[in-house]
Order: C-alpha cells, then sequence, then structure tokens
C-alpha cells in the first residue's frame, strides 16, 4: 500500500533531528525538554506546543510526557497533561502515548493516556495541504480521557473528559460518540502508513 | 474533489465470476476494500463481511471495559450492569462524583456518599431527576433496588415472559431441515426458522375474528389446520395500559405552557427508549451503557465453515487471522499524467478507437503533464494512470490483466465515458522479503526473476501476450530484445517497457481517454489473474511468518503444471470524476 504516496519534504535545517531519528521542529514549542521522552522516529511539527513544564506539584523529576516510536504531532497541536485537584493540592497527571499514534493539525490532547495505533484528526497528516487543515482539529477537551490500542477519533471530534475509548473503534461528533468499528486488518495497516510517512518525511536543501 | 478508489469484487457464494458492470449501481453491493476482505484458504476464496458467518466471541462495557461473561448477558439486558451509564442529553459516558465534594477537588469518586452521576459532556446531573447513591461503586444494582423505573411494566414483561418461555422450552428448537444448502451459518438458520415459524402463526385475535365472521366449518377447518403447530394458551395481561398513562394529562399541560424549545425530547435523546415515554427532556432518565462484542467470523460455505477470524478477547490480537490483504496483491492507481495534443484531437473519428490509439503511439513524443489525482478529469482528454500491484507473497508472481466485461478487446474497456486501454496485460512482481534485504540483494532478486519466467515458458501454463506488442513476459525472445533496447536501473528502480519495479511492486501504464459527453464517475473493471508458485508438499524452512500458506486445493486455482497455481479476482478502479470545462 501506499505506493504513489509523495514525498513529504521540509527545508533543511528547520528540523532537528535527534540521535534515536526524531525529527523536531525549530519553531515547535517544547517546554520541560528534560520531562519529555520521545521513543525514536517521531515528528514533532511546526508549531506544535508540548507542555513539559507541567509537572507534578510534589518535588523530584517527573516524566510529563512520554511518547512511544514512529509518532506524529501535527502542527498547531497542543500536548499538555491533565490536572485535578487532590487532597487540597492542583497537580499534573503524565501523559502517556504509546508507539505509533498520529495526532493531526490543531488537536488539543489533555488525555492520560493514548494506546498503539490510534489516529487522532483523519486527513490531517498531508503536509502539503495550506488551507482546511484548520478545521479539522480534534479536540480531547476532556482531561483524563484514555484512548486503547487502535481507534480512530475522526476530524472535529470532542471528547469528554475522562471518556473511555475502547479499541478498534471509530469516534466522532461533539460530544464524540462511537460511530463505527474498524477492520481486523488495520493494526497492520497503520503500523505500515506511520512507517512509511516517517519515511516520506525528509530534508530538502533550498535551491 | 473526487478520491480514487480501487475495491475488490466479493462473488459471495457464488462460484468466482465477474462483477455487473459499474453501470449498474446494483453492482457495487459486492466491492470491498481491500483491508475488510478475507479469504478463505480452505475455499480459495474471497470472503467479506456481508457473507461470514458471525458469532459473537466475547460481550464488553465500551465505558468500563468489563468482559461480560456471555451467561450473564441476557440477563443484564445486553447492558452494562456495573456503574457504566450514558447522559440523557448527550449520551455521553456519566461520571460518579460525590454530591459535597471536599473543598476545592472537582471531581472525584472517593469521600463520602451521596453520590451523583455528572455528564462531563454538558453537566448534566442526576440530581435533576432525583437520582442519588449511597455508594460509588455498583450503581446499577443500587438502582435496581431502590428506582425500579415502572414496576407495573415491569412485572408485566416478567410475567409475559415467563408466559413465553414455558412455550420455548416446551418446543425446544428441532435441527435444521436437511436442505440448508444456503443458509450461511447455523446459528443464523436457527433465526430464520425462527422467524418464519413465528410469521407463519395464527394470531390468536384474528382467528376468533374470522372465525365469527365465516361461521363454524372454517373454523372447525382452520383448527385442523393447527394440528402440529406449536399450541400456546392465550396470554391474560395483569394490567391494562390506561393505568400508565396517568400524568400524560400532566405531561400534556406541561408541553402546552412551557416553553417549546428544549422542553420537548429530541428523536434522537428517545430512540432507544420505549415506545410511551414521556417526552419531555426533564423526564429522561440515564440509560445503562450498551454492551459491545468482539466476532468470530467463519466461512460461509456450508461445506466448509472454517474460521477466518477469532478475537483475542485481552487484546487487540487475532488468534487468527484469514484477511484478503495478506493473499491478494494490492492495486492502486496513481500518476495521473495528461496527454497535450498540439494540434486539433478530433482529427479522427470518434468511432474509430483501435485507429486513434495508434495514432497516438506514432506520436509518442507528445508531451504529458503530470496532474494532481483529486483534480477533476476533462471531458475529451487522455490520460496515463500508473496502476501499482504490490505482491504479497514471499514468491514472484505473474500478473494478467484483463478487461472484466470481455465484449470487445481483452485489454481495451469502452463504456458510455471512456476507452481503457490496458498497456501493459502481462507482468511479473518480486517477492515480498525484509525490507532490508532490498538493497543488499538486488542481483540475486533479479536471477531470481529469469528463473521464474523460464520456467514458466517451460510449461506454459500461461497464455502470451495476445499481440497488443506490449505483453511480454513468457516470450524470451522479446524479452531479450527488450533487454537489449536498454532497461534503466537506478536507485533500485527499475523501469522495463513500461513495468517500473521496485522491490515488491510492479506499476503499469493505463490509458483513459475520457468520451467528450463523458458524465460522473471514470469506473472500470478489470479481471487481474496471478500465478504463484504453491507449495504443496514443499517445505518451507522460513514459514515462521504464518502469513503466507498457499495450499489452496480449491476452485480458483487451477492445476497448473508442477507447484503452480493461478486466482483471479476482481477489482472496480475509480479514476476520478469527469467535470465539463467551464467555459468563459
Amino acid at each position: 500500500m501506499g505506493a504513489f504516496d509523495p514525498l513529504i519534504t521540509y527545508e533543511k535545517g528547520t528540523y532537528i533531528e535527534t540521535d534515536t531519528g526524531n525529527k523536531v521542529s525549530r519553531k515547535a514549542v517544547v517546554t520541560g525538554a528534560q520531562n519529555i521522552i520521545l521513543g525514536g522516529k517521531s515528528v514533532i511539527q511546526t508549531g506544535a506546543i508540548l507542555r513539559g513544564d507541567l509537572q507534578r506539584a510534589q518535588a523530584g523529576h517527573h516524566v510529563v510526557i512520554s511518547m512511544g516510536r514512529y509518532c506524529l504531532v501535527g502542527e498547531g497541536t497542543v500536548i499538555r497533561p491533565p490536572g485535578k485537584m487532590y487532597k487540597g493540592a492542583f497537580t499534573f497527571y503524565p501523559v502517556k502515548i504509546s508507539d505509533f499514534v498520529h495526532i493531526g493539525p490543531n488537536c488539543i490532547v489533555e488525555a492520560a493516556q493514548i494506546g498503539g495505533g490510534v489516529e487522532i484528526g483523519e486527513g490531517s497528516i498531508i503536509f502539503s495541504s495550506v488551507s482546511g487543515s484548520s478545521a479539522k482539529g480534534v479536540m480531547i477537551r476532556g482531561k483524563f480521557v484514555i484512548i486503547k490500542d487502535l481507534a480512530v477519533i475522526r476530524p472535529g471530534t470532542v471528547i469528554p473528559e475522562a471518556t473511555v475509548v475502547p479499541s478498534m473503534s471509530i469516534w466522532e461528533g461533539n460530544p464524540g460518540r462511537i460511530v463505527g468499528t474498524l477492520p481486523e486488518t488495520y493494526q497492520d495497516t497503520v503500523e505500515a502508513r506511520c512507517k512509511s510517512i516517517y519515511q516520506r518525511f525528509r530534508a530538502v536543501t533550498s535551491t | 474533489m473526487a478520491d480514487t478508489t480501487v475495491l475488490y469484487h466479493c462473488p459471495h457464494l457464488d462460484p468466482p465470476h465477474g462483477p455487473l458492470p459499474p453501470e449498474l449501481l446494483s453492482s457495487s453491493a459486492s466491492l470491498h476494500a481491500l483491508p475488510e476482505l478475507y479469504f478463505c484458504e480452505e475455499c480459495d476464496a474471497v470472503r467479506c463481511n456481508l457473507c461470514v458467518g458471525v458469532e459473537v466471541a466475547s460481550y464488553f462495557c465500551p465505558s468500563c471495559l468489563f468482559d461480560v461473561p456471555s451467561a450473564n448477558v441476557r440477563a443484564d439486558k445486553n447492558r452494562c450492569a456495573r456503574s457504566c451509564f450514558s447522559c440523557p442529553q448527550c449520551s455521553s459516558s456519566l461520571q460518579v462524583q460525590a454530591a459535597d465534594p471536599p473543598t476545592g477537588e472537582v471531581s472525584s469518586s472517593s469521600g463520602t456518599g451521596p453520590f451523583l452521576l455528572i455528564c462531563p459532556g454538558c453537566k448534566w446531573s442526576s440530581r435533576e431527576v432525583g437520582w442519588e447513591f449511597e455508594k460509588s461503586s455498583g450503581l446499577a444494582q443500587q438502582l435496581a433496588r431502590v428506582h425500579s423505573a415502572a414496576e407495573v411494566v415491569q412485572s408485566e414483561f416478567d410475567s409475559l415472559k415467563d408466559h413465553l418461555e414455558t412455550y420455548l422450552t416446551a418446543s425446544a428448537p428441532t435441527p435444521a431441515p436437511t436442505s440448508r444448502t444456503r443458509h450461511p451459518t447455523r446459528h443464523i438458520s436457527h433465526l430464520t426458522q425462527m422467524a418464519a415459524k413465528a410469521l407463519h402463526r395464527e394470531i390468536p385475535g384474528m382467528a376468533a375474528a374470522s372465525a365469527r365472521t365465516r361461521g363454524g366449518r372454517n373454523a372447525v377447518k382452520s383448527a385442523e389446520d393447527r394440528v402440529g403447530w406449536d399450541e400456546m394458551k392465550e396470554y391474560e395481561a395483569k394490567g391494562r395500559c390506561a393505568g400508565l398513562e396517568v400524568d400524560k394529562a400532566v405531561e400534556l399541560e406541561e408541553l402546552r405552557e412551557g416553553e417549546w424549545a428544549g422542553a420537548v425530547a429530541g428523536i434522537e435523546q428517545t430512540w432507544a427508549k420505549s415506545w410511551d415515554g414521556d417526552r419531555r427532556t426533564k423526564a429522561l432518565l440515564p440509560q445503562r451503557i450498551p454492551l459491545q462484542t468482539k466476532l468470530t467470523k467463519r466461512c460461509p460455505a456450508p461445506t466448509c465453515r472454517h474460521l477466518l477470524i477469532q478475537p483475542d478477547s485481552k487484546s487487540t490480537r487475532m488468534k487468527i487471522k484469514m484477511v484478503a490483504a495478506n493473499y491478494l496483491p494490492a492495486v492502486e492507481i496513481g500518476r495521473r499524467r495528461r496527454r497535450i495534443v498540439p494540434g486539433d484531437a478530433s482529427e479522427v473519428p470518434a468511432e474509430d478507437v483501435e485507429r486513434r490509439r495508434r495514432e497516438r503511439r506514432k506520436t509518442r513524443g507528445a508531451k504529458e503533464e503530470d496532474e494532481v489525482m483529486t483534480d477533476p478529469l476533462r471531458p475529451g482528454e487522455v490520460y496515463y494512470f500508473q496502476l501499482a500491484l504490490t505482491n504479497p507473497l514471499y514468491d514472484p508472481i505473474q500478473i494478467r490483466l484483463t478487461h472484466a466485461h470481455a465484449k470487445s478487446s481483452a485489454h481495451t474497456i469502452q463504456n458510455d465515458n471512456a476507452v481503457i486501454h490496458i498497456v501493459t496485460p502481462h507482468f511479473t512482481i518480486n517477492a515480498l522479503k525484509d525490507a532490508w534485504a532490498y538493497d543488499e540483494e538486488e542481483d540475486e532478486e533479479e536471477a531470481d526473476f529469469e528463473g521464474t519466467e523460464a520456467s514458466e515458458e517451460a510449461t506454459g501454463s500461461i497464455a502470451t501476450g495476445s499481440g497488443t506488442g506490449s505483453g511480454t513476459v513468457g516470450r524470451k525472445g522479446a524479452r531479450m530484445s527488450l533487454l537489449a533496447g536498454g532497461s534503466v536501473r537506478d536507485n533500485g528502480k527499475e523501469r522495463r517497457d513500461g513495468v517500473e519495479r521496485k522491490g515488491n511492486v510492479s506499476k503499469v501504464g493505463v490509458e483513459v481517454e475520457v468520451s467528450p459527453q463523458a458524465r460522473g464517475l471514470i469506473e472500470f473493471d478489470i479481471e487481474v489473474r496471478y500465478t504463484y508458485r504453491s507449495d504443496e508438499g514443499e517445505e518451507k524452512a522460513d514459514e515462521d511468518v504464518g502469513v503466507k500458506d498457499a495450499s489452496g486445493a480449491g476452485a480458483g486455482a487451477q492445476g497448473g503444471a508442477e507447484g503452480y497455481k493461478t486466482f483471479t479476482f476482481w477489482v472496480r478502479v475509480n479514476a476520478g470524476k469527469v467535470e465539463p470545462v467551464l467555459v468563459k
């Protein structure tokens, strides 16, 4: 699959490539980088915001955002840890994102857990498209949302707080609800697609 | 904006045949995307979601993810019997919260009671309907104890159920009759049998009425007719439905007086509830969340019934996964180019398709322009597409593309909208290998490839090219000349007479001539035949992947000479939508 997929290019120097193959845009806002773990081969695109500085109220070092391999955070997407009052004090809780998770542009994610092979915001991983992508934002407004492995959150979905998204489900709407089931082959499909997108995400030197 | 798609045809239980032509709308029912299809090795056939036999493997609640034992499901009325409720207003799942949370704490299921259900989506609270709970767990049981919604209805329902259950157990379902050839599964056939019984049963009230009007003779006859039928006592209702409607007047009054907007529940909110419920929005109650299922899928052929899908109740993995994507080559369409004709295109008479094509072939040097796939096609233009076929097998395969509805030429499809010509009907695809193997073993791969073709020629199991001049596989001489003519290879890509190979993907050209009066979608059906080496009786050491085991011994496979098998399938290619050129 994907025999005709075009290269996704960025201008050389606009992305920082790490030893483990992560590609992080220089224009992405990454705060509290020491609290963020990227598993490798993940792409953080321009304008994405990762709030690693919002850590637990208790003293000490805490991982705030952990992300697996072959993930993608789209343009303008905000990932921040969920927080709530606990025993009289406000505290943040970590965000765990597994492998093969694609979060489209302009999403707001405050989930507690996102399982492997989850796609958030369909169609929004077309990097070259200029217009129309802003309407495709997905809002996981809810804090502490748990998304299990293999799920699709359609563009523009709003998922309320503490919702559980089961495996193999498709969600849509405001408030989001289950609108369908994924085919049994979805795991292979999504893993192949995530790898392909990473491999096609290449630097070019502008002439 | 139109998306191009390639859909695969599932012949359901019929012997393999092509789909109905795209002009017939009814043909769409048997076309599916490749990832949605299954493949039965025993029958050597494609199966789809519409024809597989489905059994429930396990039940789970989509909210708390609890695996409900199937013994409890019926008693729980297919809904979660723990603490999962959906919001009556917006259908989100409700959360348990302490009614008086400790200072500052917003959401907590700890603390002390009483507890409420709060909707995180729309802030609806169960206080509005007067629901409060002592404990924060097992809300459904607490609710069943305290607020057993309509006791009259429930007792009526229970007694009716008891009444029917005695009947059901008394007449245990007899095994299905012998002629069960077309019933997909035992499970379904049992259901249809029950339904048929229910439909043929005489309705007691009707029988009485007809007996009264038509006199005694008929009544006796009908009684005779009923011999051998399931005899059922008449059910005496305990209460009368009129008793339940006491507060309807109040409700009506309120609806009349109150503000209209939002006071009456919408159809979505009342859809899954009882018929004669309260129509006021504020009277809606939270519902327990319906359970979801994991399904086992079986081959529908009555003689086969092999498992195609068996889910694992613990994880998202499948214990058995027989999907078509592991057997059939994936077909994709892309790389659209428009032919730019310098002069007037309509100099050749419109009827003579072949001649026009030859004419174009002569002026091969004409310019072609790459286009975006999503742009609409223009009537009267000639487009070149590429079809990419990806081999999922660990052996090289041979492909033959033909027109599915063979009317005229086998390689030219002509319908109202367009003339489609398959430029390269015969070609091969290299074997699937691990990603790292491609770079290293390029030469070996090449050798592999020659080997297959040579043996192919020797066995003669493949029909040779039918004289279009571009079908080359199997003719060594032609191939040699082509090689001499310069096959360009660079960077892992290989081009040889219109076939572009890279790894396990081969790309071939398709010429689409959109007719001047074309409207709507350009769709055409292609018959794809592929020949693979079956490892029947052959030991393969690297078979640990379990993806490929082409030991099909069934209808679709032609018994070729030693270990070669052919499988035929049909795809419908949607090349895009035609939109007329806007005249300024």
